[in-house]
């Protein structure tokens, strides 16, 4: 059982929603009323003669606030010219109540000058894909990679088959909406926050508000769901403004509206793929992307190499060319999901894999594990593929689906797909572990986010390196002041990264013990809820070990680091940006059942089954967990969710009445099967498993659809309507 | 100090999880501010605000209730219980412990809403119910981590336990 449980049923942990210190004020945003203008003027007057109202803060009183008057001038807290997206904070506001804080900032007069605003990536190229990639100051980011003959593949092929899949932005829906309170105590900022990487909330808002990094302490509360959302910093440098402003520790909450209008979701994209076929054989594939990267998109570059690695999919292809651009639109700031649009890619990718299939006359099946990648294949960036379990949980799947045909329980199409991923051990970290005589404690920054990546992960961990029983280890969280550095709870890196750190320092506190003991090695053990240490087959007291010093202390502390490094590619393959280098590969497939109701359009799927490639399973239950989470939210982004933007820069559904995740009643049974036998870059070779859980799930769904009526639909989400007028009922 | 809503300051009395309370609040102030922040309950989750949700289910005299949609005033003199005192209630204890043993539990900031929906629910419509339409009755209880499985699974264990 997880260790967070009984305190979680019983409501006792501290989310950031719950913080609360005494003197707190209630922080506000003051929303743009345009997309994209000019600001003529912020008329705060009214709000700040407001009673209960203790700081208003807009873009001109930064340089007086701030000791440099602010930081990185790209991204200014808070603007003084122009605005970028509707909703963009333009004024702060702390008041005795959230109601007075509210009432405040609606009283803010902001007096924009209306620009055009960007609306849709289609209306700024009506033209694409041409020939010709699209200029335009829009464009934010232009990547590009090629290898092989692709006009020789093209030109010889018996087949080809062209298509353009769209998909929509997809919104982070975390229960809790974001949430910190930050405070000024003795010259020091102190930020207490619900996020997934306090230290990235620390280097972001001591950037964003020009502060010195070792001035900004960061402590993580309780998480309630992060998916990406909680990775950087949102809220946490508006509430330190304003208790900068106001001397008082102010809290700031996001209302749900704006958690969908700012909290960072994904956004729309258009994908032209075209692959040519020879003899059964796929010989060439050219992929187009075209990504809305709203006001702003994380490493641009990056973003958008590394979502289009996912469209070429995991299959050998003798010439491919991947070419992805960014399109700046007056949209709120794009953010990272699950997976961030790997579930995306997979749906075209792999949607694209089933046309080919169906008009080549070969089983889905056949077609992909004829080009499955196997170890030792290269990339199509040149990247060598290290073990993988693609063709073992596509073996597996191909079992289930004949079983499935036998068994008739469903009566809907059964649809397969796969996905990759790749653990995030790239981005680095280090743990304390302190050797202590109640047992091991793991010092760390980041708290569990849900997952169970911390509570369970790094224990077993533990486990696994010493023998311990749970109960001898126990995760200590600290601030960023005294809690070693680590990257974030993220990219499915928690276990695969800084389990590696966790599993360096117990290794090395058991040498440092032996070599105390001047024995070769020590076991530990854990009787009498105390630690002991074993000594070729002696029981003796952690303490007998211990200097004078440690034993004042209470422990040894051990620390441990890995600083991974990602996989190489070939550079002569890149022609332009940069592109992502996977660290191991992960497979996942999905076999889906789904019915579609002929008359309206509507899909209910019917059974849902994964194979999932974790090199290793350090905690079954827990892998199974994922699994189960990430499907379900992929049946979310496969048929309801979808955030509608209509014109200049408007959401017509920010609220979970109009934007719908799935429910209870919407998940159908579900069976998880765990594939081992293919090590990861992970300790004792396990792959990160938050993320490839959702990756096939929309593919697999829409593949289900093609097998019940015969018709593709290309637009994400499968919505009754798009389904029925790909049947042509509409 | 709270985040409450409305004028007026006016008193009233509430039985929360067991002990007369003693307020005031103003009008327009509701039941999930008055319990987070007026009497420190804050095992209740603010979660959307406006009805979509279930983070912040309450039990008010026995029926599961809203707390984001609910004015103080207007339930003056009821009995609420929140998920701090649900655990007094056997049936409650069983829920809460079938949570933690199914892993229905990840990010646990929906668990407060579905264990007090889920044992409102089994204490008043009897534990005779079967467990697919108590599922249907938690339909408006969101969760985003679990997938609704292990949630699935540890309602039927409580359903065959008082069953």
């Amino acid at each position: 059982m997880r260790t967070d449980a009984p305190a979680k049923v019983r409501g006792r942990v501290e989310y950031g929603m719950d913080l609360e210190a005494p003197g707190m004020l209630w922080g506000a945003l003051v929303p743009a009323p345009v997309a994209h203008g000019r600001i003529v003027a912020i008329d705060a007057s009214v709000a700040r003669g407001m009673a209960g109202v203790r700081a208003v803060v807009t873009g001109a009183d930064l340089d007086r606030l701030l000791p440099k008057g602010g930081g990185d001038p790209e991204r200014r807290l808070l603007p003084t010219e122009e605005v970028t997206y509707r909703h963009q904070p333009v004024a702060v506001i702390a008041a005795d109540s959230r109601a007075v804080a509210r009432a405040a900032a609606a009283a803010v007069r902001v007096a924009t000058e209306a620009l055009p605003s960007v609306d849709d990536i289609e209306e700024v190229f009506p033209d694409w894909p041409g020939a010709e990639g699209p200029g335009s100051p829009q464009v934010v980011a232009h990547v590009h990679a090629l290898h092989g003959d692709l006009d020789a593949a093209f030109a010889s092929a018996e087949l080809v088959v062209s298509q353009t899949f769209r998909t929509s932005g997809v919104a982070q829906v975390a229960l809790e909406p974001h949430a910190c309170l930050a405070s000024v105590e003795d010259g020091s900022y102190r930020i207490r926050t619900s996020t997934q990487a306090p230290f990235a909330v620390r280097s972001d808002t001591a950037e964003i508000l020009g502060l010195a990094e070792s001035r900004v302490v960061v402590e993580g509360s309780w998480v309630g769901g992060g998916f990406g959302g909680k990775a950087s910093s949102l809220v946490e440098p508006y509430a330190l403004v304003l208790a900068i402003a106001s001397g008082r520790p102010v809290k700031l909450a996001l209302t749900y509206r704006e958690e969908f209008l700012l909290g960072r979701s994904t956004l729309p994209a258009v994908v032209r793929i075209d692959s040519s076929l020879l003899k059964g054989t796929i010989t060439g594939r050219r992929v187009r992307l075209l990504l809305d990267a709203g006001a702003m998109l994380p490493g641009r570059d990056f973003a958008t190499g590394y979502a289009i690695g996912f469209l070429a999919g995991p299959y050998r292809i003798e010439a491919v060319e991947l070419e992805g651009y960014a399109v700046r639109t007056h949209k709120p700031p794009f953010g990272a999901h699950r997976a961030p649009f790997a579930a995306q890619c997979a749906f075209v990718a792999e949607s694209h894999m089933d046309a080919i299939a169906r008009r080549a006359g070969i089983d889905p099946f056949d077609l992909r594990l004829a080009h499955a990648w196997r170890e030792g294949d290269t990339t199509p960036l040149g990247q060598r593929v290290g073990p993988f379990g693609l063709r073992e949980a596509l073996e597996r799947a191909h079992r289930q689906r004949e079983a499935w045909r036998a068994d008739g329980h469903g009566s809907g199409g059964i649809g397969v797909a796969c996905g990759f991923w790749s653990t995030g051990t790239g981005a680095g970290g280090e743990a304390i572990v302190e050797f202590a005589r109640d047992g091991l404690h793991i010092i760390e920054g980041e708290r569990e986010i849900g997952s169970g990546s911390v509570i369970r992960g790094l224990v077993a961990v533990v486990e696994r390196v010493t023998g311990l029983p749970p109960a001898a280890v126990r995760v200590d969280y600290r601030d960023t002041r005294s809690a070693p550095f680590d990257s974030g709870v993220f990219g499915s890196r928690t276990v695969g990264a800084l389990g590696q750190a966790v599993e360096k320092a117990v290794r090395k506190g058991m040498g440092t013990l032996a070599a105390r003991a001047k024995v070769p090695e020590v076991r530990l053990a854990f009787d009498g809820g105390e630690l002991w240490v074993v000594t070729r087959g002696h029981k003796r007291s952690l303490t007998s070990l211990l200097t004078p010093a440690e034993r004042a202390l209470g422990h040894l502390a051990i620390g441990g680091r890995h600083y991974g490094r990602s996989g190489t590619l070939e550079e002569s393959r890149v022609r332009e940006g940069e592109f992502y280098a996977y660290t191991d590969f992960t497979a996942s497939v999905v076999l889906a059942q789904a019915a579609v109701d002929r008359e309206t359009g509507a899909v209910r799927p019917e059974r849902v089954a994964e194979f999932l490639d974790v090199g290793v399973a350090l905690d079954p239950e827990m892998v199974r967990t994922q699994m189960e989470g990430g499907i379900a939210m992929g049946l979310g982004t496969a048929l309801t969710e979808e955030t509608l933007w209509t014109s200049a820069g408007r959401l017509a559904n920010p609220g979970l009445l109009d934007y719908r995740i799935p429910t209870l009643g919407d998940i159908p049974p579900i069976e998880t099967v765990i594939v081992e036998g293919f090590p990861g870059a992970g300790p004792f070779g396990a792959k990160g498993v938050g993320e490839p859980p959702i990756i096939p799930v929309p593919a697999a769904i829409a593949n289900a659809v093609l097998d019940a009526t015969g018709a593709q639909v290309t637009e994400l989400p499968l919505t009754p309507e798009r389904v029925a007028r790909a049947l042509k009922l509409l | 100090m709270t985040g409450g809503e409305g004028t007026g300051n006016a008193a009233l009395a509430l039985t929360v999880n067991g002990r007369r309370r003693r307020i005031r609040a103003p009008d327009a102030e509701r039941l999930l501010d008055t319990l987070r922040w007026r009497l420190g309950l804050k095992g209740t989750k603010e979660g959307c605000r406006s009805g979509g949700c279930g983070a912040c289910t309450v039990l008010v005299d026995g029926r599961s209730t809203l707390s984001c949609l609910t004015l103080t005033h207007e339930v003056a003199g009821a009995t609420v219980t929140t998920v701090e005192g649900i655990g007094r209630d056997p049936v409650g204890r069983r829920v809460q412990a079938a949570f933690a043993r199914e892993n229905a539990v990840q990010c646990g900031y929906c668990t407060p809403g579905f264990v007090v929906a889920l044992t409102g629910l089994l204490r008043e419509r009897g534990p005779k119910l079967p467990p697919e339409r108590l599922l249907e009755d938690l339909g408006g209880n969101l969760c985003r981590c679990t997938g609704y499985a292990a949630i699935r699974r540890a309602t039927e264990a409580v359903c065959r336990e008082v069953g």
